[in-house]
């Protein structure tokens, strides 16, 4: 009787889960359609790539936490392994004394793999999320040792497993499966309810595999995935579209595939930097307010860790929001992140939010309470403008979720429709459109700091090729960026033009001609000015042949080399430190490393938007060690890097928090002990340089791969442009 | 972008220039073979192009013709092409490092001494001598007009092919350009002379013969006064007209603008503004003739401050600054703006040592950096850390050699304990810094502060170091630069007494330290004539008492340089100061509540007595030697600076012993040594420390 219940007991749920998977499809179709709709094949072609994606891609990002893949191997795939073998089973009541041997192999497998789920939730990391979660353990084990037990029936003789399987103990065990089965299956997607399990991200995570916005992350039988960074543009020309994201169903279908498949494993929160500084972000929460907002409702059923800050309104049930409500609210008043105070009413504008200034009076304290639910939103802007869009959790998101794109989504959004960009934002984007840099500089500033350099503009230089009917492009455009402005880059810059003349390179810049790339218009949503920037950009660049560009900035080195393409901008780009690296592999630089002998151990800090978001961690550290310095590795580097805090244009929103990014990094610099922290970025050294060493403590110096290379170049007498005759030029030299 | 405007690079002719700041025309005295610009004037200027400065104007009043004496001063000599080779290392050195230069070219006409050398004519247009270098001259011929304009275009040649960026013609400082122009010099009534184009014409057809020679490609600039503060001088609107009137030739290419005239000792004040001067003092005159000319407008006068110099560029009061002292203090200036180290910049003090020795004939130096102009020797602006032992270093004194010596051990990399008596460092500069007028010579302690800090000195302040305190610390090297303490006990007569209450006079130090109540009829007796007495005597006479100083010298502040007596006299004057010279203090004794002071004449042996209540006493300085016997048997030299050493800028042999234990070396500098200057004492603390 038992075996019926069973059956029952499967196909309900597997019913009750496809009914609730209608739902949870019809809840992601919510959003933005493809441009063009998928066909039948297509859909089966998206869907036969999920095996290799899970197995192969996102295994590689699990794989990272070794105790939990192996968990999860054991727990999840002993799991599907007895579901599909209880329908065998007990649904088509197949019976036989081998599978009864399979099902106790799958439910025991799952039974030591929860063993150890129970053992990580005795006590959980912070970021782990609870709820839902602290009950899984229980589930899993009374599931699989339910399952276990009555599967001895199916292996042990007729009377013994009678016994087993009938009687107040069958009762039992079938209880316990089917309290596993509602958990793990009908909870996967909710059966036609709003409440879903922890196993909502197995169903909806392969979905996000099979359909994800960016395959090309995704690795085939013929090549890897590639880091795929690039921000998608907006299209600017269909009066129709949207500005970015403004309401949940604004986004892509894809998208909201995504956030549903979050498992809610925190690894995004662990390596936010805003999140460890005290910003009110944690991409964890950030994207379970998404679900919320996919599905309706609050977020008071959220269990994990909260955006940081201690105001009451940061407390669980203070956010909501509808697929068709505004995120971040439309109020009138809305002047994100600067506090407005009205000293008439004493009423503090924060946000979209309005609430009364409680002077200590408890009356007035019920009275902002009130006035918080009445205006309700489901995030606060300050979240969206404390990302530094630095891509860590994108890179340990084991669901392959887009945290970043989501977010600027969300800015162009606030930027482009309300106006409403924060803090200096507004400024920056003035100076853009109307100067077309960050600074509001004439362009012919840029040039200043190299007024005796003579360095070669490209347009003269190849007038005067052409005239000499000379075919040569020019071997490299170096493309100074907006360091270029700033004094401390210029020593960076100088050093850099000192190596390429060392190593003779042909090389040219465009001079007045060239802008801001539009890094910091598009990480501040405005698509339109970083659009305007591109186009004209790339219109310059195509009057001028060169065989590739190079650059001392990763922001200009991602956005020309990976971000111009969408533009028809298609370009060959070097970071300086690949460049260099590529340089010295060619034997065209001479180095005497013994000039840095007493500068002591080095730390490489990655650039964001060199490594994470371009791959380049190899070549900096090739230069080091050709320098003959002691290397030491800093606990988060490489893929792994901790951000500087200056990306993103998080220093011109500047949204408050416990504590400055940048100061956590120079504190991870100072753990290793190094004396110098090798850079290579002007944003990462602007950052860096302005951290005040605690007292008693030495600051580490701060200096560009590029000033660590002039100082140990051995320069030909006629290459030597900034040097003495009989001596090395001294950091004054380069500078001045 | 900091400092935008600073570093805006800018286009004089067809010339670019990196940024806004100029070090302008001055006389360096270092042409010392015939005028040639030697190794020494080539390192000078090297370093300063190679501390970012944009543009060097150098060689102050260098010479066109044989009969303009280049050898009072060394000053540069293009009357010869024998300089060509010479300019060309020049221009080398300081285009190598992307820094762009000029030479200053002129006739100095009647301002120059004519008894030495070739026992030279001086020539001026009307023959009327002048007060500065009491030069008495002949009235120029046409025919000597005639060939100094010849050779006004020579040497532009000459500059031009030694690869120099261009030339300014000096018209400022009454040389020739500007005697013709002056009505109070020029009184001739021919074509000369007379009418302003007369008066205008020696400097245009000199402009002229330059242009034709030189041609376009080459910069031509000329240096103005925007007012002689002379009642009988060019006035502001004068020099207005004078500059429309040369920009309008379209010849020119820049101007450069200094306020006042400088044929009186009062006026030559004015020109090298000292401490005594509030911030760029004239820069209104200078933009008085921006505003009438066409072409770029250089400025300096008291223009020391990086901030203060964006002020002025970014006002657009001038085209470029000139910051000329600033960078004689410190050349490299303008890379520790753009490294961020402003607090690094040793800024100029306005001690005006260099300018003041100059107009003595002696080489240019700065009296808080010894390494200027010393590069040539090896002297370093920048010091490197040691590559030998890391030694212990007890330096006991935080005067100028203290401070100077921790330093440059702290630079090299040594472990530097400082021990300073008082609870401020600076030693006499504290006490100089008090007098009226005088307190941005603290400015020299305030840098050695910050540096000492950056540095991590080990600083004892408010802590006088005794025997067993410095042994206990076993340094490798001890350094004694305790200074020494007024000369008072010279003679009996004077009934000086250690203990306050019994002596009949007092210090300048006691008066300056506030350690004794200004008396309020008070005799100075100063027979130094420095700073010192002029300095208390101001002192005095600013909190209100009757003063009279006397010296057995030619005058009370006689050894002032020539910038600064004159700012002293003018405080003095209005004070009514009593300036007596000639007298010997004879004997002082107590009458009742008051002192008497009897003073005896130098060269007649009259004697004459002053009825006080306070006589103050400026005699100079006796070292103290106590610490320095008490350590000198035990220490591995035997206190011994090897001399041979220290003048050739070598390491001291004894640096090769190697000390163990309770060995030490041993050195006194300053005035513990020998009682001389700031600067001396702060040459031998760096020439003797930057090789530990």
């Amino acid at each position: 009787m038992n075996d019926t219940i069973l059956s029952v007991l499967i196909f309900t749920a597997l019913a009750l889960a496809a009914l609730g998977a209608v739902k949870r499809i019809g809840l992601w179709r919510q959003g933005r359609a493809d441009a063009t709709s998928m066909s039948v094949g297509e859909l089966i072609a998206s869907l036969a790539k999920v095996p290799r994606r899970y197995g192969v891609d996102l295994h590689h990002v699990v794989a990272r936490d070794r105790y939990m893949a192996n968990t999860h191997v054991a727990t999840g795939g002993g799991f599907v392994a007895a579901a599909l073998l209880m329908v065998v089973v007990y649904g088509f009541g197949i019976d036989s004394a081998w599978l009864g041997v399979l099902l106790l192999l799958a439910s025991g497998a799952m039974f030591g793999g929860a063993l150890f789920v129970r053992r990580r939730r005795l006590d959980p990391p912070a970021r782990l999320s609870r709820g839902p979660w602290m009950r899984l353990p229980k589930s899993l084990l009374v599931f699989s040792a339910s399952l276990f037990v009555m599967s001895l029936s199916l292996v042990l003789p007729e009377g013994v497993g009678g016994m087993i399987s009938g009687g107040i103990l069958g009762l039992v065990l079938v209880a316990g499966i089917a309290w596993g089965l509602l958990e793990m299956i009908v909870g996967m997607t909710g059966g036609g309810s709003r409440i879903t399990g922890p196993t909502k991200h197995a169903f909806a995570g392969a979905l996000h595999l099979a359909f994800h916005r960016r395959p090309a992350r995704f690795s085939t039988r013929d090549s890897a995935g590639i880091r795929d960074s690039a921000l998608l543009p907006l299209d600017l020309t269909n009066p129709e579209a949207p500005l970015g994201v403004g309401k949940p169903s604004d986004f892509n279908w894809r998208q909201l595939l995504g956030f549903d498949a979050c498992v809610q494993c925190g690894r995004c929160e662990a390596v936010c930097p805003a999140f460890a500084a005290g910003q009110p972000l944690n991409p964890k929460k950030l994207i379970q307010d998404m679900v919320v907002g996919m599905a309706g409702g609050s977020d008071a059923a959220y269990a994990g860790s909260p955006y940081p800050g201690d105001e009451p309104r940061r407390a669980p049930g203070q956010h909501g929001g509808g697929p068709q409500q505004t995120i971040v609210g439309a109020s009138p008043h809305a002047r994100p992140a600067a506090q407005a105070v009205d000293s008439d009413s004493q009423t503090v504008a924060s946000g979209p939010i309005q609430m009364k200034a409680a002077p200590g009076a408890a009356g007035e304290a019920t009275d902002g309470d009130k006035l918080i639910h009445e205006f309700k939103v489901l995030v606060e802007p300050e979240t969206l403008w404390a990302c530094t869009t630095c891509r860590a959790c994108v890179e340990e998101c084991p669901m392959m979720i887009e945290h970043v794109d989501a977010i600027v989504d969300m800015r162009r959004h606030m930027t482009l429709e309300q106006g409403a960009t924060p803090g200096k934002g507004v400024e920056v984007l003035d100076n853009l459109i109307a100067t077309d840099n960050p600074g509001g500089f004439a362009l012919e500033a840029r040039l200043h700091w190299a007024a005796d350099l003579d360095l070669p503009r490209i347009a003269e230089l190849q007038a005067a090729r052409e005239a000499a009917r000379d075919p040569r492009p020019v071997e490299a455009l170096l493309w100074l960026g907006d360091g270029a402005f700033d004094m401390r880059n210029q020593r960076t810059l100088r050093a850099f033009v000192q190596v390429l003349r060392a190593a003779r390179v042909d090389f040219a810049i465009l001079g007045a001609e060239e802008r801001d790339s539009g890094d910091v218009a598009r990480r501040l949503g405005d698509e339109a000015t970083f659009q305007s920037l591109a186009t004209r950009n790339i219109a310059t660049l195509s009057k001028y042949r060169f065989a590739r560009i190079i650059t001392c900035d990763p922001h200009s080195f991602h956005v020309l080399g990976r971000e111009y393409a969408a533009f028809g901008g298609d370009y060959l780009v070097n970071h300086h430190t690949s460049y260099m690296n590529e340089l010295l592999a060619a034997g065209r630089l001479s180095l005497d490393a013994t000039r840095l002998a007493t500068l002591g151990a080095v730390t490489w800090h990655d650039p964001c938007y060199l490594g994470r978001y371009n791959g380049e961690f190899e070549a900096p550290r090739s230069l080091l060690a050709a320098l003959g310095l002691e290397v030491r590795e800093m606990q988060r580097s490489g893929f792994r890097s901790r951000c500087c805090g200056g990306g993103g244009g998080a220093p011109v929103t500047d949204i408050p928090g416990k504590q400055r990014i940048p100061d956590m990094r120079m504190g991870d610099v100072r753990e290793t002990g190094a004396e110098v922290v090798a850079v290579g970025c002007p944003q990462c050294t602007a950052m860096l340089e302005g951290v005040v060493a605690p007292a008693g403590e030495a600051e580490p110096q701060v200096l560009d791969l590029a000033e660590l290379m002039a100082r140990a170049l051995v320069l030909e007498a006629s290459t030597q442009g900034l040097a003495t005759s009989t001596t090395q030029p001294t950091d004054a030299e380069v500078a001045a | 972008m900091a400092f935008d405007a600073l570093f805006q690079p800018i286009e004089i002719g067809k010339l670019t220039i990196r940024n806004r700041v100029v070090s302008t025309a001055h006389a360096e005295v270092y042409a010392t073979d015939g005028g040639m610009t030697t190794e020494r004037y080539v390192r000078y200027y090297e370093e300063k192009a190679k501390g970012g400065c944009g543009l060097c104007i150098c060689g102050g009043s260098s010479v066109v013709s044989i009969d303009s004496p280049q050898g009072w001063w060394s000053s540069v000599n293009l009357s010869t092409d024998r300089i060509i080779p010479h300019f060309q290392n020049l221009a080398d050195a300081v285009h190598k490092h992307g820094g762009k230069i000029m030479i200053q070219i002129t006739h100095m006409g009647r301002r120059s001494r004519w008894d030495g050398f070739d026992w030279t004519s001086l020539m001026s247009p009307s023959g009327i001598r002048e007060p500065v270098h009491r030069s008495t001259c002949k009235t120029i011929e046409v025919e000597e007009i005639q060939r100094i304009i010849a050779d006004f275009a020579q040497a532009a040649r000459r500059a031009k092919e030694g690869g120099l960026d261009g030339v300014e013609l000096s018209a400022v400082h009454q040389h020739l350009i500007d005697q013709f122009w002056s009505p109070r010099v020029n009184k001739r009534t021919d074509e000369w002379g007379g009418s302003f184009e007369g008066r205008m014409k020696f400097g245009l057809e000199v402009l002229k013969a330059v242009r034709a020679e030189v041609g376009d490609d080459f910069v031509v600039g000329m240096r103005i006064c925007g007012d002689e503060f002379h009642p009988d001088g060019l006035s502001h609107d004068d020099m207005k007209q004078i500059a429309a009137y040369y920009d309008a030739t379209g010849l020119l290419d820049f101007f450069g603008v200094i306020g006042s005239g400088c044929d009186t000792h009062n006026s030559l004040a004015n020109v090298i503004p000292n401490m005594s001067y509030p911030p760029e003092p004239f820069l209104h005159l200078a933009s008085g003739i921006k505003e009438v000319v066409s072409i770029p407008v250089i400025h300096a006068q008291n223009i020391k401050d990086p901030n203060q110099a964006e002020r002025i560029l970014e006002g657009g009061y001038v085209d470029m600054v000139g910051m000329t002292r600033a960078h004689i203090a410190d050349p490299h200036i303008i890379a520790k703006i753009k490294m961020g180290q402003l607090d690094q910049i040793k800024q100029c003090v306005g001690a005006n040592y260099c300018i003041d020795r100059q107009y003595q004939g002696l080489d240019v130096l700065c009296i808080q950096n010894a390494a200027t102009s010393r590069e040539y020797m090896g002297l370093p602006h920048q010091i490197e850390k040691t590559s030998g032992p890391v030694r212990k270093v007890v330096i006991v004194g935080g005067g100028p050699a203290g401070m100077e010596a921790a330093r440059v051990c702290a630079e090299r990399g040594h472990d530097v304990t400082l021990f300073e008596a008082r609870d401020e460092l600076g030693g006499q500069i504290t006490i100089a810094a008090k007098a009226p007028q005088r307190d941005q010579i603290a400015g020299i302690t305030r840098w050695y502060q910050l540096e000492l800090a950056r540095l991590k000195v080990d600083l004892r302040l408010g802590t006088r170091a005794d025997e067993a305190t410095i042994r206990d610390l076993r340094g490798d090297v001890v350094i004694l630069a305790v200074g020494g303490r007024p000369f008072m006990d010279q003679f009996a007569s004077w009934g000086y007494d250690e203990d306050p209450a019994k002596s009949l006079i007092v210090s300048s130090w006691d008066v300056l330290d506030g350690r004794v109540a200004p008396g309020s009829n008070v005799l100075i007796y100063d027979s130094i004539c420095e700073f010192s007495g002029v300095s208390v005597a101001d002192y005095l006479a600013d909190k209100g008492a009757r003063v009279e100083i006397v010296t057995d010298d030619i005058k009370p502040g006689a050894a002032v340089g020539g910038t600064t007596f004159p700012t002293y006299y003018r405080s003095l004057y209005a004070k009514e100061v009593v300036m007596t010279s000639d007298m010997v203090l004879h004997e002082v004794y107590r009458e009742g509540e008051g002192l008497v002071a009897v003073l005896e004449n130098e060269y007649t042996g009259t004697l004459e007595e002053r009825v006080v209540d306070q006589i103050v006493v400026e005699n100079g300085v006796r070292p103290d030697e106590a610490l320095y016997y008490a350590f000198k048997d035990g220490s591995l030299n035997k206190g011994q600076i090897d001399v041979e050493s220290l003048y050739a800028i070598k390491p001291q042999p004894c640096l090769s012993q190697a000390t163990e234990g309770n060995d030490y070396l041993l050195f006194r500098l300053g005035d513990c040594n020998a009682p001389r200057n700031t600067h001396a004492a702060i040459y031998d603390a760096l020439r003797l420390c930057k090789d530990f």
